[in-house]
């Protein structure tokens, strides 16, 4: 095997541009694993450039010493640091620098107590440092490197690959310490960028450089996989997760397969791998005593380990819980439509109850929706006039507290949660959406149900009729035709934004010629089509 | 000797008060493809935004190398022995991170203080146009300092967004997060708290976002300070200063644009508000 027992400033600078060709052939894999601090996947681009400027000035060192050289490299690093990994990665090589100040060239033991020096260092120059990151792959790599020395095996290329493989195992591990990078399912992005310049080094100094040009560096898998994200609630009668139980059967002539056969009838997720002597099992199952007393009269047990799964999983949601954006103010809307109840949520509503003009919630459905959301504090959008004394019940009925804003129409509602502001306090957020929905005009254009006179307007069945804030404005055989009749009863020059949701009945290209037409009358308008899918209704318009 | 002041350019400051005020501003990087300018430097907030329409590179940005702030330092570290440095918030940039490693690498005798500001762009400007003012004044480091801090709860600012995009693209949204995704075309209206990006609302139209920067000023008693900056819309910006002249003299309220750095977030359109509140209010 080759051993290299020490290197001068010279070798540095050839190993350390080795490294740095390295790392450039997995930079676009880095930049797209950033997401921590920000995610604006840019850290391996970062790292290449500053060990660009850090070798460049290499090349500059006053004489061939490593002390020299890794000195220049540290200077060439600080000054063209990019990004929050190049300057920590210009901490690490300062560390380096100091570790090995005065030396001409230097053993694997040096190295390791330079890596130690490279990690206070780059520990000390921050002022939060936080785990789960580069730091921590340096930290554990310096670590791994002081272990290795103290063996008494201690060559470069030991105490590199000592170096390597730690930092190797404590990038797959960054997730489990940083909650953002467990959530991506990704490993930490500088962490990576560091691993991929220290195996370039390793890779030189074995004297596989040829290999190297048509290879390419690995990404190291997160080892913690990827878990979606489980709904909040768990309801109470869903099936129990049981006990995840592990041990090790040792006896004499044990028959794995018999042993799986036997306890698949008494658990989940079975594993029996083994042979006569001895056999590792897990299984979760809802009664480990049951699983104990059976293997107990086969052989003994070691290493055993029962854990509580619903716990497990409790603790989980916790996590998600805790992670998840605290609303401290829900809201909860009646809307019926698709479209609509599409729109409610992307602009924030927290639960959606579905009713409308002919089929009005009961109190009972408004309550469920209200103790579902996880806010104490809840705002109901009834957005229909027959549905806020409903609404106004839910009050007396639960312990949270309750603000009804009595949306009569679904504009109002939209405009009262759009007006919701993020920093107020629950009374003025309540307050802001009752102005809110009466800074709204609200068009609902209709079918009669049947013949009737109103407002001095005859009406026969199912003749387009148009309402203005819930007063009939307007009747006519054509449901365009009707809301340009109830639109020309607004003053549109001091309008600035209409909103036409069309209903499930209605064919998207009437809608855009209305559109069309109202735009080409008044080309100062905002006009916005969205299909609401509501029943019933036409056209529902807010003019604003 | 007097306290130097530096900040990041992401104070949006411009060069007339800088120089005025004696102030240095370290400048962020920003980048088409292979091309990099210094933030307002060589790239002006107008020459940006015609690249940002016409250039098929998504610009990059970058925060100052550690041995950029120890350039400046050394530089004023000939005329002061005191320094004062106040970055944009540390949830935004490691600009601050640059700045302190480059600290304990000053060849002269000199202290070097560095704070982040948890703001950015005017909120963070005016801080720093306070602090200029009490070091000419002949306040030294630490009075200086303990004014920055006392400072940074009262700066406010207050955003109007033609579009989260870019905020989202550059990873930059935060909190903002919740405003994604909204089915009706909505303009969000942003504040900075705990130093990164936070909704305040949404409004449905550019006039009633700029009611509500109006209505948002108008809501402190005691305003020390005013700043209006635009990106794209200098007309806009004019009728809002117009407007905010019924609560601060109007020759007092600072006027920039975003810097070319901030405008990668920002996007075009872009409108805001900032104000430092009176003491004690």
């Amino acid at each position: 095997m080759r051993q290299v027992d020490s290197i001068n400033g010279q070798d540095i600078r050839e190993m350390f541009a080795a490294a740095t060709d390295w790392l450039e052939k997995s930079v676009s894999d880095i930049d797209a694993l950033n997401v921590f601090p920000v995610p604006d996947g840019d850290c391996g681009t970062n790292m290449l450039l500053t060990m660009r400027s850090s070798i460049e000035d290499a090349y500059r060192a006053p004489d061939r010493s490593a002390s020299a050289v890794t000195q220049a490299m540290a200077n060439g690093a600080l000054m063209g640091a990019r990004g929050n990994s190049g300057v920590i990665l210009s901490q690490i090589w300062r560390g380096l620098a100091q570790g090995l100040a005065g030396k001409d060239s230097f053993t694997g033991s040096d190295l390791a107590d330079a890596l130690l020096q490279a990690s206070m260092t780059a520990y000390k120059g921050l002022s939060n440092p936080v785990e789960g990151t580069i730091l921590t792959v340096v930290r554990e790599a310096a670590s791994a490197a002081q272990t290795q020395a103290a063996s008494g095996n201690n060559d470069l290329i030991s105490i590199m690959e000592a170096i390597v493989s730690a930092a190797n195992e404590s990038v797959a591990n960054t997730p489990s310490l940083l909650p953002v990078l467990r959530e991506a399912g990704v490993v930490d992005a500088g962490g990576q960028g560091l691993y991929t310049i220290l195996e370039g080094a390793l890779h030189y100094l074995k004297g596989d450089v040829e290999k190297m040009q048509f290879r390419k560096p690995r990404i190291i898998a997160s080892s913690i996989p990827l878990v979606a994200r489980l709904p909040q609630m768990v309801a109470a009668d869903e099936v129990p997760y049981g006990y995840c139980t592990e041990f090790l059967l040792k006896g004499q002539g044990l028959n794995p397969d018999k042993l799986m056969l036997s306890l698949k009838r008494k658990g989940q997720s079975l594993i029996v791998v083994g042979d006569e002597s001895t056999v590792r099992v897990h299984i979760h199952t809802l009664d480990p005593g049951n699983v104990i007393h059976y293997v107990t009269s086969l052989g003994t047990m070691h290493q055993v380990s029962i854990r509580n799964m619903d716990e497990q999983h409790q603790d989980f949601l916790e996590m998600q819980k805790e992670r998840a954006p605290a609303i401290e103010i829900a809201t909860v809307a009646v809307v019926s439509g698709d479209g609509l109840s599409d729109v409610f949520t992307s602009l924030g509503a927290a639960a959606i109850v579905p009713g409308g003009q002919t089929m009005n919630p009961s109190t009972k459905d408004l309550l469920q929706a209200v103790e579902s959301v996880v806010s104490d504090k809840v705002i109901i959008l009834p957005n229909n006039k027959n549905i806020v004394l409903t609404a106004e019940q839910v009050h007396s009925l639960t312990t949270k507290s309750i603000e009804v804003v009595p949306t009569e129409t679904i504009p109002q509602g939209i405009a009262a949660l759009l007006a919701f502001d993020y920093e107020a306090d629950f009374e003025t957020n309540a307050k802001i959406m009752r102005k809110a929905k009466s800074a709204v005009k609200s068009i609902e254009v209709t079918r009669a149900v049947r013949s009737t006179q109103l407002n001095g307007l005859k009406i026969k069945k199912k003749q387009a009729i148009g309402f203005l804030d819930g007063k009939l404005v307007a009747v006519g055989d054509n449901a365009n035709d009707v809301l340009n009749e109830a639109l020309a009863k607004l003053n549109l020059d001091e309008v600035e934004v209409i909103t036409i949701y069309y209903g499930a009945d209605t064919k998207p290209a009437e809608t855009e010629q209305i559109s069309v037409s109202i735009g080409q009358q008044h080309p100062q308008l905002q006009i916005e089509v969205v299909r609401g899918g509501q029943p019933h209704y036409n056209y529902i318009v807010s003019v604003e | 000797m007097a306290v130097k002041v530096v900040t990041d350019s992401l104070s949006d400051i411009t060069s007339d008060i800088a120089q005025g005020l004696g102030i240095t501003v370290v400048p962020l990087t920003v980048s088409f493809g292979r091309e990099s300018f210094l933030d307002r430097i060589t790239l002006t907030t107008d020459e940006f935004y015609y690249r940002l329409a016409h250039d098929a590179n998504w610009p990059i940005t970058t925060q100052p190398s550690p041995g950029d702030f120890v350039n400046v330092f050394n530089k004023l570290a000939q005329e002061t022995d005191e320094i004062l440095v106040i970055t944009l918030s540390t949830k935004l940039s490691g600009t601050y991170q640059s700045a302190l490693q480059a600290k304990s690498l000053v060849e002269k005798e000199c202290r070097i203080e560095v704070i982040d500001s948890l703001t950015v762009a005017m909120g963070l400007g005016l801080i720093v146009i306070a602090a200029a003012k009490a070091a000419q004044a002949g306040a030294n480091l630490d009075e200086v300092a303990d004014l920055v801090r006392r400072a940074i709860p009262r700066s406010h600012l207050i955003a109007y967004f033609d579009t989260l995009k870019y905020l989202a693209k550059g990873g930059r949204i935060g909190k903002a997060q919740g405003l994604l995704g909204a089915m009706l075309s909505v303009k969000p209206i942003l504040t900075v708290k705990d130093g990164e990006m936070s909704p305040l609302t949404r409004v449905r139209s550019r006039a009633a976002g700029m009611d509500y920067l109006y209505t948002s000023a108008a809501s402190f008693s005691h305003i020390e300070e005013l700043a209006v900056e635009h990106a794209t819309t200098l007309d806009d910006a004019d009728r809002l200063v117009e407007r905010l002249s019924s609560l601060f003299p109007k020759e007092r309220i600072y006027r920039s644009t975003v810097s070319p750095v901030v405008g990668t977030y920002a996007g075009p359109g872009v409108l805001s508000v900032s104000l430092l509140e009176a003491q004690g209010k």
